[in-house]
């Protein structure tokens, strides 16, 4: 699809800015996001390909304002929710738990 | 539907599947031949960048037979079919004044390609 | 952080969401704690850059495995260990006096875990991804790296699963070096192509 995930060619995007002996991970919640996008892949539920697909139906305007793993999580709730091994209502409840949990 | 357990990932991260189809599918083009790519937008899922739509390179390299990403990601199945190295210059791919692109090879598929 | 100096940061959400999935897969059956620590584990301390650079080092001493490297990069990677996820299919792109070879996954961020580990940041960022196809010159000034104007620039998107590594030409005054110390000189940027490998007994 023409995505913005299609960035060859593209201008305007700033300098490339590598960090000096930059880290695997910037953040603990990048460290589980990749954890649980690989060990839900082995589930044999989905494909490479479909998990590439979900990432580039990022709205374009969303996706170049995020970075990478935000882009991963995306791609894996679509894909769980589309096979039906979660449902968007019981991730929000989850989420407003562990919110909860956290102000308390 | 079972978790993979601890013991068993480093065997599954190493022995992984890979995209290679072992099937004899015959190539449509040979190395050296000038194809030029598809001219399409579609909205499922593909790998040839807009960038390289419609532009005419050059075969280097067959990589044999794989999966086809563009049916494979929306269940549609593997389509097994000769993936190719191919090159294009700069300035086939940005225009006469590319001066700062030499060249730029992708690993494309028999259904992105037609004779050119 | 830089990579995030031209992204909001992200909001609580995130890290939110990302807890609420792993807390409901967990209690599902559908994912092992411990498989997760592994996981992380492997690609955060276990593989990384040192394996391409002990590639590359063999490969500049032992011309039998450069070929090797040659007919068949997967196997022969292989004999060191380095095998399995986003590294099933393996190229090795030979810089010469007549080409550089950069290579970029303008898409999305394929790489060759087995032998790099996994990718930076900028790699996988939008300006890298947009510039190396269009201007690697331009990609090779930003990383300091001056090529003669006769040098063909040769760039690699990475649109399959083919993986390609880098090997960057082996520096002057390295005569009789050790494997080991020559594996030292090979930088992850010279196997990506952005960068040369180092001189001994400086940069």
């Amino acid at each position: 699809m023409n995505g913005a995930h299609d960035l060859g060619g593209m201008h305007g995007l700033g300098p490339i800015d590598p960090e000096t002996d930059e880290p695997v991970f910037h953040e603990e919640w990048e460290r589980r996001c990749f954890a649980i996008t690989l060990a839900t892949g082995f589930l044999g539920q989905w494909n490479i390909d479909m998990s590439r697909y979900a990432r580039e139906r990022m709205h374009p305007g969303e996706y170049l304002r995020t970075s990478y793993y935000e882009h991963w999580l995306h791609g894996l709730q679509t894909l769980l929710v589309e096979k039906g091994m979660l449902t968007e209502d019981e991730i929000a409840a989850r989420m407003a738990e562990l919110a909860g949990e956290q102000d308390s | 539907m079972k978790a993979l357990p601890a013991k068993d990932v480093e065997h599954t991260l190493q022995n992984s599947r890979g995209a290679r189809v072992d099937e004899d599918v015959p190539a449509k083009f040979a190395v050296g031949d000038r194809v030029l790519t598809r001219n399409f937008n579609p909205v499922g899922h593909t790998r040839l960048p807009r960038y390289a739509r419609g532009r005419h390179g050059v075969i280097a390299r067959d990589h044999g037979v794989f999966i086809f990403p563009d049916t494979h990601a929306l269940g549609e199945g593997m389509k097994p079919q000769h993936l190719y190295s191919v090159h294009f210059t700069g300035q086939e791919l940005w225009g006469p004044d590319a001066s700062r692109c030499n060249g730029v090879c992708m690993d494309l598929w028999d259904d992105y390609l037609d004779p050119a | 952080m830089s990579d995030h100096h031209d992204h909001d940061a992200p909001l609580p959400d995130t890290v939110l969401r990302v807890k609420a999935l792993e807390s409901l897969l967990v209690e599902k059956g559908l994912v092992d704690p411990e498989a997760l620590d592994v996981l992380i584990d492997t690609y955060e301390t276990k593989v990384g850059p040192r394996n391409g650079a002990r590639v590359v080092a063999r490969a500049w001493v032992d011309d039998d495995y450069r070929q090797r490297l040659r007919d068949d990069a997967t196997a022969a990677i292989a004999e060191f260990g380095f095998k399995g996820r986003q590294s099933e299919h393996m190229v090795v792109l030979e810089n010469t006096p007549e080409q550089h070879n950069m290579v970029v996954c303008t898409l999305c961020s394929c790489y060759p875990w087995a032998v790099l580990g996994l990718p930076p940041v900028w790699y996988k960022a939008a300006p890298y991804r947009a510039k190396a196809v269009m201007d690697p010159r331009g990609v090779l000034e930003e990383f300091g790296v001056a090529l003669d104007d006769d040098v063909e620039v040769r760039v690699w998107d990475s649109t399959a699963e083919i993986r390609y590594l880098v090997l960057p030409r082996r520096p002057e005054g390295t005569e009789g070096m050790s494997e080991e110390a020559l594996a030292d000189l090979v930088t992850r940027d010279s196997m990506i192509g952005v960068g040369l490998a180092k001189s001994p007994g400086g940069s």
